[in-house]
């Protein structure tokens, strides 16, 4: 199943500059797997030891928001996944 | 009606009289309120050449237009002065619900001028304004001291106090309200020079306004359509804290007084362990996110220790600046710099400064009263706090901050001192987001990080590393932050709050000005204000040659920060041009005749021209 990534700037610094690419999976988390394998080390910048999402980045499916993400959200071919940064703060 | 009172209270330590004056409606509209009206007012009263810590400095509380409104996150105060640590213009915007009561009792703001003989604090209710001493108060804790006042005037009382550091004029003292903070600038100094010890106000609303019914329904649509964005979601549930290891892994959380970009275990003080102790939310009033996490610690050195925070900010200053991942200490640190009444960001920034001098053997035991300053070690963070905010032994040194600091110290200890204009840069690695780089090099008040955001260098939209074509943005992203900081908008409102649409139709319906119907023209007030606080600062003798970055940030390459290793900021004055040719002014950063008078500042010229040949 192909399902669309698409990678914000900041994790493009750790993509060679890609921003969407194909990856297959049955769930979110095993499509981060696929874009682990294609660059190694991105998924230490996005998930923390315990291997969950670090808050300051968003994943929408769909165009919908997962809050609070569940990795093991289940995903179909064609589906888009889209990860954001909220990188802001006082 | 409008939501503008249209008065303020003119307080005179001096002579010990208060009068109520109205405020012109020209400047309503020409600077909203809150930091534009206060700034109008300071750039007025204030000649070049005062003093921060003498009677002739003035302390100007102001409200905003929509404060005390049920608009989401508007009822904050700005504080504007002349500060202690940079001689130039201050801002410091405050959380809380002082403002919006001292709305209901029919006041826009308060200016605090002179200086009394002996201590006193302000006391407003319906049955008009006291003057009141404060001899017991004097000494007292910024909790102790709203507790003695809410015993005193009753449990609904609203409190803005300082705390024993701004009796005792260590430059970065804050004013207090329940646990929000206002201040970085040095504030609660300039108060506890004048001798006043705080403010508190008896009121109960609601406020007037304009169009009430359409107010209403457009401040529910909003709201609506918050309940279940992420964003403000993280914000309640976490706090700014959720950034903490987003910025680590990317290189932009500065460790070790900047040194480098990497922090061991850094998820001891992450969102999670945070979390882990969080007891309740608390927040401003009128806002539903309520951000603030109140957090206590159960066991251990700092059993009981309980405070609204860290944000990130703190986490930051007196967590990752000093290598220090102990939590329940951070909790601890940020408890007592409230109830001493010190800034976090300044404090910590100074204690990390210490941290390196002690590390490269510029100071030693015998200038610290015998603290071993080692990274990491959080027992002597808390002991330095404590000499910061008594003043005593090295924390009389520490206190006046690093700039001042390195100059008394000597030995190259300058070199070390990770401040602009002498205000101590906050938890962003300029070097890492150069976009903030040059924010903190040509922010009016020295390197503050809500002074104008590089939002789309730290949402990705742009590249972050680059030093081109980066002027403009922050040009207006300065700009766009001044009008927020008049409304008052909290920062936090335009990513998880109303659109720029939304706020001139709430500023319409709430005072009735049509002026404010135009985004444009409401934007547009936000580069007068900046213009206007330039020009402040241009009559001290401000210019170019102030906005600037620290040595180690033009000339050291950052280490161990992920992709922004080897990075350094390589061309401010090419980023300096553009920002000037994008704002009207000269390449020497002073406004021209042409901007001042395009932006209505004609009044100005003849204050500013001859700083221009």
């Amino acid at each position: 199943m192909s399902v669309r990534l698409k990678l914000p700037p900041i994790l493009q610094e750790f993509s060679g500059g890609v921003e969407t690419l194909e990856v297959s999976g049955r769930t979110v988390a095993e499509c981060l797997e696929e874009l682990e394998a294609q660059f190694p080390g991105i998924k230490e910048v996005l998930l923390d030891r315990q291997g969950k999402l670090l808050r300051a980045f968003g994943v929408y499916l769909n165009n919908d928001g997962l809050h609070p993400v569940e990795l093991d959200t289940p995903v179909q071919g064609g589906d888009e996944i889209v990860i954001l940064n909220f990188l802001m703060g006082g | 009606m409008s939501s503008y009172n249209g008065r303020l209270i003119r307080l005179n330590l001096t002579t010990g009289k208060s009068q109520v004056e109205e405020i012109p409606q020209k400047w309503m509209k020409d600077y909203l309120g809150g930091r534009g009206i206060g700034v109008r007012y300071l750039y007025e009263e204030l000649k070049p050449g005062v003093e921060p810590l003498s009677p002739d400095n003035k302390v100007i509380l102001m409200m905003g237009p929509l404060g005390a409104t049920t608009a989401m996150s508007v009822s904050r105060m700005a504080l504007v002065t002349k500060s202690p640590l940079t001689g130039a213009v201050a801002k410091s915007i405050m959380g809380g619900s002082f403002g919006a009561f001292l709305k209901f009792a029919g006041y826009d703001g308060i200016i605090v001028e002179g200086e009394s003989a002996k201590p006193v604090y302000l006391h407003i209710d319906k049955d008009g304004i006291h003057l009141l001493d404060a001899a017991e108060l004097w000494g007292l804790d910024t909790q102790q001291t709203q507790q003695k006042l809410r015993e005193k005037h009753g449990k609904s009382t609203q409190v803005a106090c300082i705390g024993p550091a701004g009796e005792k004029l260590v430059r970065y003292a804050v004013l207090i309200s329940d646990l929000r903070v206002g201040g970085r600038t040095g504030v609660g100094a300039v108060l506890g020079a004048k001798k006043i010890k705080g403010f508190a106000v008896n009121s109960s609303g609601p406020l007037s306004l304009h169009d009430a019914d359409g107010f209403k329904k457009l401040t529910r649509e909003i709201i609506e359509g918050l309940k279940t964005s992420p964003g403000r979601i993280n914000m309640s549930d976490f706090g700014t804290s959720y950034l903490t290891l987003g910025f680590e892994k990317v290189g932009i959380f500065p460790v070790k007084n900047f040194q480098e970009g990497h922090l061991e275990d850094v998820e001891k003080i992450g969102d999670e362990a945070l979390a882990s102790i969080k007891t309740k939310n608390d927040g401003c009033y009128g806002c539903m996110t309520k951000c603030g996490q109140v957090r206590q610690v159960t066991g251990g050195t700092y059993d009981g220790a309980v405070s609204e925070g860290p944000d990130y900010e703190t986490i930051w200053s007196l967590g990752g600046n000093l290598a220090n991942t102990d939590k329940d200490s951070l909790i601890a640190a940020d408890s007592l710099c409230d109830r001493l009444g010190i800034d976090t960001v300044s404090a910590g920034n100074t204690i990390g400064f210490a941290y390196e001098l002690y590390q490269r053997g510029i100071i030693t035991k015998k200038d610290t009263d015998g603290l071993e300053l080692n990274w990491g070690d959080a027992a002597a963070m808390m002991a330095l706090l404590e000499k910061i905010g008594s003043r005593e032994g090295f924390g009389k040194l520490l206190g006046e901050g690093t700039k001042r600091a390195a100059e008394q110290i000597g030995k190259g200890a300058e070199d070390y001192a990770i401040q602009v204009k002498g205000l101590e840069l906050p938890g962003y690695e300029p070097r890492a987001v150069k976009g903030y780089g040059l924010v903190f090099a040509t922010s009016n008040i020295g390197a503050q990080h809500m002074y104008g955001r590089p939002r789309d260098e730290l949402s990705g939209k742009k590249d972050r590393l680059t030093e081109v074509d980066k002027g403009k943005d922050i040009a207006v992203a300065e700009s766009s932050q001044a009008t927020q900081d008049a409304v008052i908008q909290c920062s936090f409102t335009p990513a998880v709050g109303f659109n720029a649409q939304q706020r001139s139709e709430l500023l319409v319906m709430a005072t009735g000005f049509k002026e404010f119907a135009d985004p444009a023209y409401v934007e547009k007030i936000g580069e007068r204000i900046l213009c206007l606080e330039r020009c402040f600062n241009v009559r001290d003798g401000f210019d170019r040659k102030d906005d600037t970055l620290p040595k180690r940030m033009l000339t050291e390459p950052l280490a161990n920060a992920g992709p922004a290793t080897g990075q350094v900021v390589k061309n401010l004055d090419g980023l300096l041009d553009e920002y000037y040719d994008a704002l009207g002014y000269t390449r020497q950063g002073i406004p021209s005749e042409a901007k001042l008078k395009e932006l209505g500042l004609d009044w100005v010229v003849a204050d500013i021209e001859k700083f221009n040949k």
